[in-house]
C-alpha cells in the first residue's frame, strides 16, 4: 500500500532522512519512534507531500506520489493529523470537518449527504455539541479531537498519526487506544508516531525506529523497545 | 543612436539616477527598521519638494540653502509614522500598506488644496546654466542634483556603517527581538530611523523640484520607483540601492532616448511587476 | 426576509416619488460604488487584497466601449467588456500565484498602472489620452414604460440591479464550494491542500469572478457617462474606492462594504462637495486611516454577531 523507498532529506546541511524504506502492507497499523529530532514528523511530510525528498521515490497504492503536490496526494487517499493540532481557527468545527468532506478523495457514491458525513465524523470523535463553535475556542483536548476529524474527513484509506497519545492523561491514553481500534475495524491502514510502549504494543503490529534520520531496528513492539538500538538511540552511543 | 547621443544619454542616465537613489532612501530605511511598506512615500517627497518651491519663491534664498529646512519641516511626520506603526498588528507589511495609501490619499488632497494651478519648478538661473565638456553637456543643477544625492548617501553609509547608532539600527532591522535582548534600545533606533528617512525625504523633494516639476500626484509615480530600487538593491542594504538607481536610470534615459517619454510609465509599472514576481521584498 | 422585502421596495422608490435627478444620479453612483466594493469583497474573502481593481474596472470600460463602437448592442458589449476583464484577471492571477499578502497586492498596483500606460499610448486602440467619446447609451426597453428606462432614471434601476446581482452572487459564494475552499484557503493554504484543495485554482476563480463584476461595472458605467479614458477608468481612484469601501465596511462582510459604500459616496457628493470639491478624495483617505488604526474589523465588526 505505502512504499518509501530510500528516500533522502536535507535540509542545508542537516540530514533529517537517510535511506529511509518503509513497506506498509493494507490495513496494517505501523508505528514509528524514535527521539527527538530523529526525522518522523519529516517522513509523514515526505509522504504528504509537504517535503520533497532529495532523493528516493515514495508510491502509494501503485502510483508514484514523489513531487506531487499535497492536494493531489490527499485526494488519492492519504490523510495526516499534526503534532501540533492546527485546525482553521476562525472556521467553525463544521466548517472544519466540511472542507475535507467537499474536497478530499472522491466518496463511493455520487450523491452523498455532505452534512450527514460531517455530522458522523464529529459523533466519532465526540464533538457533536460543538459544531457551530469556532475551532480556536475549542480546549486544547477537543482541539486534539478536531484535528483527528480532519484528518478523517478527506476519506482516506492511509492515516498518518503525528502522536495522538503524547501528552495525555492515562485515561486520555485508553481512550485513544480505543480509538485506533476503532480505526482498524473501518479497514484502514495507518502509520502512527507514538512514543509509548502501552499504546504501541495494544494498537501496531509492527513498530520502525528511527535514529538520526535512518530506520535502525524493525519488528514487533516488545522486541523494539528491549532491543540495543533503541537504547543506543535514547541514550547515546555506549 | 550616434556616439555623442549615447554619451549624453549615458551621463544624463547616471545623474537622474543619483537623485533616484537618493529619492529611494527614505522607503528604504523605512522597510528596513519597520518591515513596513510607505506607499505615501513619494507624496511626502513631493510635499518636500513642495516646502522647497514655497520657501523658495517666499525667500528667493538660493534653493540647497532651503534642503534643511524643508527636512526639519517633515519631521513631525517621523513621530507620526512611528507612532502609527506602534499600532499596527505584527505582520505589518499588509497593514501598512493600506494605511500608507489613505495617507498618500491624504496628501495628495492636502497638496491639491495648499498649491492649487499649474506644476511647480523651483528655477534658479545658477542652477539653470550648462556647460560643454567635449560631447556632453552637463547641466549645472542636475549635476549639483547628484553630487548632492552622492553626498548624502555616502554619509548616510559611513553613519550606519561606523557609529553605534547606526549598529543599533542594522541591529534592529535585522531581527528586532534579538537587538532587544541584546540591550539595544529598539524603540530609540526605530524613531531615530524614522527621523532620518523623513528629513531625507524631505531633503530629495527640495531637490527633485529643481529638476522636475512637481505636482499633487508626482509622489505615484516615485513611489513605484523606490520600491523597484529597493527590490533591486535587496532590503536593509544602503550602497547597492546607489547601485540600482544608477541602472534604472541608465535605462530610463535610454528607454527615453530610443523610444520618447510616453512609455516611461508603463515601463516601470512593468519593472515593478517583474522584480516583485522575481523577488517578493516581503513574504 | 420581510426586511429585504421592505429595503428593496424602498430603493426602487426614488425615481418615481420625483427626487431630482441629480439625486438619482448620485444614488445610481453609490449602487456602482457599492458593487465594486462587493465585487473586491469576493476576491478578499479568499485573502487576496487588491489594490489595482481599477485595472479590471478599466478593461471592463474599454472591452465594452470598443465593442459598443464597433457596432455592437450595448448589452452585449457590457458583458464582453466582462469577458475583458476576466481575461485580465486570469492573467495576474496566474502570473502571482506564488505572491500573497503585501507583494500581492503591489502586484496589483503595478499591474492597473501598466494598463492605464498601455491605454494611454496605444493610440490606435484606445483612442490615447483623449479617451474614446460618441459611445452609445442604454437601450431603453420596449416592455417597459420609457419614463422607467430612459436617461438617470434607467441608469438608476440598471446599477440597483446590477448591485443586487452582486450581493446575491457573494451571498452564494459564501455557502458554496468556492466559499468554502476560499476560507480554508484564506486561514492556512497549507494545511488546504492537504484537504484535497488545490489553493491555485480557487484564487483564480476568486479573481475571475470579482473581475467579472467589476468589468461589468465598468462597462456599465462607460455607458452611462458615454466617455472612456485611461485616467478616469485606469485611474487610482477606482482601485482606491472598493478597496476603502470594503475594509470599511468589513471584510468577507456581505452587507457591510455595501453600507459604507452608500454612507462614503453620499457623505462625499452631498455634503463635502458642495462645500469644498477639491476634498472629494479625503472621506476615503480618513476613512481608510481611522478603520486600519482602531477598527480593523470594519463596520461589520461592530454589528454584535459577527459572521464569516
Ligand atoms: N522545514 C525544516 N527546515 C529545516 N530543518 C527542519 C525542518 N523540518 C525539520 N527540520 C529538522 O529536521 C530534524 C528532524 O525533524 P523532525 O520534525 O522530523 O523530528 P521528529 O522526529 O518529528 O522530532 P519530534 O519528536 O521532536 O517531533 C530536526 O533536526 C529538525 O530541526
Ligand atoms: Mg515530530
Amino acid at each position: 500500500m505505502l512504499d518509501v523507498r530510500s528516500v533522502s532529506v536535507a535540509f542545508g546541511g542537516l540530514r533529517a532522512l537517510r535511506s529511509v524504506e518503509v513497506a506498509i502492507a493494507d490495513r496494517e497499523i505501523v508505528g514509528l519512534l524514535g527521539p527527538n529530532g530523529s526525522g518522523k514528523t519529516t517522513l509523514f511530510n515526505v509522504v504528504s507531500g509537504l517535503v520533497r525528498p532529495a532523493a528516493g521515490e515514495v508510491w502509494f497504492g501503485g502510483v508514484r506520489i514523489t513531487g506531487l503536490a499535497p492536494w493531489k496526494i490527499a485526494r488519492l487517499g492519504i490523510g495526516r493529523t499534526f503534532q501540533i493540532a492546527r485546525p482553521f481557527p476562525r472556521m467553525s468545527v463544521f466548517d472544519n470537518v466540511l472542507a475535507g468532506v467537499t474536497f478530499g478523495a472522491r466518496p463511493a457514491s455520487r450523491r452523498i449527504d455532505r452534512a450527514r458525513e460531517v455530522d458522523r465524523l464529529l459523533a466519532t470523535v465526540g464533538l457533536a455539541e460543538k459544531a457551530s463553535a469556532r475551532a480556536s475556542t475549542l480546549s486544547l483536548g477537543e482541539t486534539k479531537r478536531l484535528e483527528l476529524a480532519i484528518a478523517l474527513s478527506t476519506r482516506p484509506t492511509l492515516l498518518l498519526l503525528d502522536e495522538l497519545a503524547s501528552g495525555l492523561s492515562p485515561k486520555g491514553r485508553e481512550e485513544v487506544i480505543r480509538f485506533y481500534a476503532r480505526l482498524r475495524e473501518r479497514g484502514l491502514t495507518i502509520f502512527a508516531i507514538e512514543h509509548s510502549l502501552a499504546v504501541l504494543n495494544e494498537v501496531s503490529d509492527r513498530v520502525l525506529l528511527l535514529d538520526q534520520g535512518a530506520v535502525v531496528a524493525e519488528g514487533p513492539p516488545r522486541a523494539v523497545f528491549a532491543s540495543r538500538e533503541l537504547r543506543a538511540a535514547y541514550l547515546g552511543d555506549e | 543612436m550616434p556616439l555623442s547621443t549615447l554619451m549624453q544619454t549615458l551621463v544624463s542616465g547616471v545623474m537622474l539616477g543619483c537623485l533616484y537613489a537618493f529619492v529611494a532612501l527614505g522607503f528604504a530605511m523605512i522597510l528596513g527598521i519597520s518591515h513596513s511598506l510607505n506607499l505615501a512615500h513619494g507624496e511626502i517627497v513631493t510635499l518636500g519638494g513642495y516646502i522647497g518651491y514655497g520657501l523658495w519663491a517666499g525667500s528667493g534664498l538660493h534653493p540647497l540653502l532651503l534642503i534643511p529646512v524643508a527636512a526639519a519641516a517633515l519631521l513631525p511626520l517621523a513621530f507620526l509614522w512611528h507612532w502609527m506603526l506602534d499600532r499596527l498588528p505584527a505582520p505589518r507589511a499588509l497593514p501598512s500598506l493600506a494605511l500608507t495609501f489613505g495617507w498618500a490619499l491624504l496628501l495628495q488632497a492636502l497638496m491639491r488644496v495648499l498649491w492649487p494651478g499649474p506644476h511647480r519648478l523651483i528655477s534658479s538661473p545658477s542652477l539653470g546654466a550648462s556647460t560643454r565638456f567635449g560631447w556632453v553637456t552637463l547641466n549645472h543643477g542636475r549635476a549639483v542634483v547628484a553630487l548632492a544625492a552622492l553626498g548624502a548617501i555616502g554619509a548616510l553609509w559611513l553613519a550606519v556603517t561606523r557609529t553605534r547608532w547606526g549598529r543599533a539600527i542594522r541591529a534592529t532591522g535585522l531581527d528586532r527581538d534579538a537587538a532587544a535582548l541584546a540591550g539595544i534600545n529598539v524603540y530609540a533606533a526605530t524613531r531615530i530611523t524614522l527621523v532620518l528617512a523623513m528629513a531625507l525625504s524631505g531633503a530629495a523633494g527640495v531637490l527633485l523640484a529643481t529638476t522636475h516639476y512637481v505636482y499633487p500626484t508626482a509622489g505615484v509615480e516615485l513611489t513605484l520607483l523606490a520600491i523597484v530600487l529597493t527590490i533591486w538593491a535587496g532590503v536593509g542594504r544602503l550602497l547597492t540601492v546607489l547601485l540600482a538607481g544608477l541602472l534604472l536610470g541608465i535605462a530610463e534615459s535610454l528607454t527615453v532616448a530610443i523610444s520618447g517619454p510616453a512609455w516611461r510609465e508603463p515601463v516601470i509599472a512593468c519593472l515593478l511587476l517583474a522584480s516583485l514576481l522575481a523577488r517578493p521584498p516581503v513574504d | 426576509m420581510r426586511g429585504a422585502a421592505l429595503v428593496a421596495t424602498l430603493a426602487l422608490l426614488p425615481p418615481l416619488i420625483g427626487f431630482h435627478p441629480y439625486y438619482v444620479y448620485v444614488l445610481s453612483t453609490a449602487f456602482l460604488f457599492a458593487t465594486l466594493a462587493t465585487a473586491w469583497n469576493l476576491l478578499a474573502y479568499g485573502g487576496q487584497i487588491s489594490f489595482g481593481h481599477a485595472a479590471f474596472f478599466g478593461l471592463g470600460a474599454y472591452g465594452a466601449a470598443l465593442t459598443s463602437l464597433a457596432g455592437v448592442s450595448p448589452w452585449a458589449a457590457i458583458a464582453a467588456g466582462g469577458a475583458v476583464a476576466v481575461a485580465g484577471a486570469l492573467l495576474i492571477g496566474a502570473a502571482a500565484a506564488r505572491l500573497g499578502g503585501a507583494a500581492l497586492a503591489l502586484a496589483t498596483l503595478a499591474y492597473a498602472e501598466l494598463w492605464r500606460g498601455i491605454a494611454q499610448n496605444w493610440t490606435a486602440v484606445s483612442g490615447g489620452g483623449a479617451g474614446l467619446v460618441g459611445i452609445p447609451p442604454l437601450p431603453t426597453l420596449a416592455a417597459v414604460p420609457l419614463d422607467l428606462t430612459r436617461g438617470h432614471t434607467g441608469s438608476y434601476y440598471v446599477s440597483l440591479a446590477v448591485l443586487a446581482a452582486a450581493l446575491g452572487v457573494f451571498g452564494l459564494m459564501t455557502r458554496s464550494r468556492l466559499g468554502l475552499a476560499l476560507r480554508a484557503v484564506r486561514e492556512a493554504a497549507d494545511r488546504a491542500a492537504l484537504l484535497g484543495i488545490r489553493p491555485i485554482t480557487w484564487k483564480l476563480a476568486s479573481f475571475a469572478l470579482s473581475a467579472l463584476l467589476t468589468g461589468l461595472a465598468g462597462g456599465l458605467y462607460v455607458h452611462m457617462v458615454r466617455v472612456v479614458e485611461p485616467d478616469l477608468v485606469f485611474g487610482r481612484f477606482f482601485s482606491i474606492v472598493p478597496l476603502v469601501m470594503a475594509m470599511f465596511g468589513g471584510l468577507h462582510s456581505v452587507l457591510g462594504p455595501t453600507l459604507a459604500a452608500l454612507g462614503l459616496h453620499l457623505f462625499s457628493e452631498l455634503l463635502l462637495h458642495p462645500v469644498a470639491p477639491a476634498l472629494h478624495q479625503l472621506p476615503y483617505a480618513v476613512a481608510l486611516i481611522v478603520v486600519i488604526l482602531y477598527l480593523p474589523g470594519g463596520l461589520a465588526s461592530l454589528a454584535k454577531a459577527p459572521r464569516d
